[in-house]
């Protein structure tokens, strides 16, 4: 029989006690990878706002912060919005019906519009036009893959691209109607919109997005913004909710009319001339705006580093502390239990010295133990953290609005901390394995 | 003569009581036990028996002395030689059995063949369970075994590493009076169909007229008459 068959039998005979040794183990690493792979796909998935092919957002007035967390992650509320007119000062004299270009329009590449506000079924409804996937990029300038279908068009008021996650977790396809609520998942059923493409997977809050058209947006009930008698334009606002063909250009009804038009955010590329950097034009543009009373403009980059250096960094060391604490109070219990264990197992080890076993034979048996339990228990917890991850996942996306699941993993971390945690449950079996080392044979015969 | 299998020469062994002073326990001039002899060592409590057996076992060094087992000086050795010897060509079989309670009674067997020399062989721990009546046991653990049984693995554990000699250290204290015949015969009967020698320590007169050998270990150890 090898020692390594003599490690395990002694594990079984004690099954109880070796179990909660492992069990202790596996909660403490269990803990440390849920920590870590959290911490690090919270700090991924913010660090995701760079590189998304604007670098201003503009919205209204209010916390800056605010204001990107709403646009960029989908998660907080929208602060308010802004005017159309307000939204026509990014275009330039082409894309204006009045042919001339807006004031800010020298300083900015492009200008894609959202409106926000509507749900379906707890996701977010991002109304917008098709510049947002057609211009826009996933982060690091990627730029957006279709898993199936296409962009909606700017003429097919009615089409609708959702994320990868909505798609998957209702069971949408191409070709599907939805219809969003209004303001909240109970709120008022709107128009449906059919799906013309579902979203390859980003890993960023886009997967959780359901994107419209906003012409069609616009259209329906509540979302025209109320102008005084006389000023026209109840007409087409009051098309929606007819019956109408359900293709994404479904027999597009008249638009809203310009003056009932508001939009919640705009996502801005500042222009770069002459190949000068655009953060250059961001820098003056942002003042400009924030000078103006009709919006402020944010630098994601900006606030979400803000954010991170204020709250998810200090967070994330208090997490480490904690997990640290964690560790070590799991390495402790391992050595009182493999002390209590070698305390159990002194008469065996007095009779396998007898029948001839060598000092290091005893002490690699133990320590051979402790690596089946320290191995297995870290196996198990590695596993177990994954499937906290996996299970506390939609808190997380709800709240941070962070996709996060059984796969999602901090290599790094997970690399260094996951075998050191199981060294120093072996280290700690060193005090056991010199008890057994140091046995006294004819005391216990 | 048949050669000696374990022979002492002026053991001395002592130990240092709580309050500095130092007990002789062995002061034996001389011993020795042939190849294939059984014999029984008498002698009371505290008398010294199981440190004499601790000392020719090589468990304990002894102060001054030579003990020889198999033709080798055991005193001379390191401690993980005189491990090693002391499997390849001892059996030792305790007043407790001393089983290992999470081994069944086969892997009991194999567990001692895995310090020896060789390699542990299932098929002659098999049959040295079937030898000893244990056919239908070779898969339980000893709490799951008779007494009889337990005493009748303990013996083939002692015989697994073909021994020399097996040193038995009160085999029949722990058993019933209706048990202690059936452990004298045997470890008695084992020890010849095997070639093997046999000592058996014990305070138990009748279990000691059985053998052909009686030693009375006050007789040849001096200790106790003299404070070193």
């Amino acid at each position: 029989m090898s020692l390594l068959g003599i490690a395990w039998r002694s594990i079984r005979q004690r099954l109880f006690t070796s179990g909660l040794t492992a069990l202790s183990l596996a909660l403490g690493v269990a803990l440390v990878v849920a920590t870590l792979v959290i911490g690090g796909v919270v700090r991924d998935a913010f660090a995701s706002g760079q590189g998304l092919g604007y670098n201003l957002i503009v919205g209204a007035k209010g916390s800056p912060l605010q204001l990107v967390l709403n646009s960029v992650y989908l998660v907080s509320k929208p602060i308010e919005n802004i005017s159309w007119r307000f939204y026509q000062e990014f275009l330039p004299a082409e894309a204006r019906p009045d042919g001339v270009a807006g004031r800010y329009a020298g300083s900015v590449a492009k200008a894609v519009p959202i409106c926000m506000g509507d749900y379906f079924r707890s996701f977010r409804v991002v109304g917008t036009n098709a510049a947002y996937f057609d211009t826009l990029t996933v982060g690091d300038g990627r730029p957006f893959g279709f898993a199936a279908g296409r962009n909606f068009r700017d003429d097919e008021f009615f089409g609708g691209v959702l994320g990868s996650t909505v798609a998957t977790k209702l069971g949408l396809a191409v070709g599907d109607h939805f219809s969003p609520t209004h303001g909240a998942d109970d709120g008022l059923v709107h128009d449906p919109f059919t799906v013309t493409g579902i979203l390859a997977r980003t890993d960023t809050p886009v997967d959780r997005g359901v994107y419209v058209n906003m012409e069609g947006f616009y259209l329906q009930e509540g979302h025209a913004k109320p102008v005084p008698e006389g000023e026209g334009g109840d007409e087409a606002g009051a098309e929606a909710g007819k019956e109408r063909d359900l293709s994404p250009a479904g027999g597009n009804p008249a638009p809203l009319p310009f003056n009932q038009r508001e939009v919640t955010a705009i996502l801005v590329q500042t222009a770069s001339p002459g190949g000068m950097p655009p953060e250059l034009l961001a820098m003056g543009l942002k003042t400009a705006i924030n000078e103006d009373r009709d919006g402020q403009a944010a630098e994601p980059v900006r606030e979400i580093r803000t954010l991170l250096d204020l709250f998810v960094r200090p967070l994330e060391l208090l997490l480490l502390l904690v997990t640290t604490l964690v560790v070590i109070v799991s390495a402790i219990g391992i050595l009182v239990s493999m002390v209590g264990s070698a305390l159990e197992r002194s008469r065996d080890v007095a009779v396998m010295r007898a029948l001839g076993a060598r000092r290091s034979h005893v002490l690699t048996a133990v320590l051979l133990e402790a690596i089946i339990l320290a191995v297995g228990g870290g196996l198990v917890g590695w596993l177990l953290g994954h499937g906290i991850v996996a299970a506390i996942g939609p808190l997380i996306t709800t709240n941070a609005g962070v996709s996060a699941g059984f796969f999602s993993a901090a290599p790094l971390g997970e690399a260094l901390l996951v075998p050191f945690l199981v060294g120093l449950a072996i280290l700690s079996a060193l005090l056991p394995a010199l008890a057994a080392y140091r046995t006294d044979v004819a005391k216990w015969l | 003569m048949p050669e000696p299998v374990i022979r002492l020469e002026n053991v001395r062994k002592s130990f240092a009581m709580p309050g500095g002073e130092r007990v002789d326990i062995l002061d034996v001039p001389g011993f020795v036990l042939a190849a294939g002899e059984q014999a029984a060592l008498e002698g009371s409590s505290g008398s010294g028996k199981s440190t004499l057996l601790h000392v020719i076992s090589g468990i304990m060094r002894p102060d001054s002395g030579l003990v020889e087992v198999a033709g080798t000086d055991i005193t001379r050795l390191p401690e993980g030689q005189r491990d090693r010897l002391r499997a390849d060509t001892l059996g030792l079989v305790f007043q407790q059995f001393n089983l290992l309670p999470g081994f069944t009674a086969l892997e009991n067997v194999l567990v001692a063949m895995s310090f020896a020399s060789g390699k542990p062989d299932r098929n002659r721990a098999t049959a040295l369970l079937e030898a000893v009546g244990l056919a239908h046991r070779l898969h339980h653990k000893p709490a799951e075994l008779s007494i009889g049984q337990q005493q009748r693995v303990a013996v083939a554990r002692a015989l697994a590493n073909r021994p020399r000699a097996i040193l038995a250290d009160e085999p029949t204290a722990s058993v019933d009076a209706a048990h202690q015949q059936q452990v004298v015969d045997l470890l008695k009967n084992t020890c010849t169909e095997h070639g093997v020698a046999l000592l058996v320590v014990t305070h138990d007169p009748d279990v000691a007229r059985q053998f052909p050998r009686r030693l009375k270990l006050e007789e040849f150890n001096r200790a106790g008459r003299h404070k070193v």
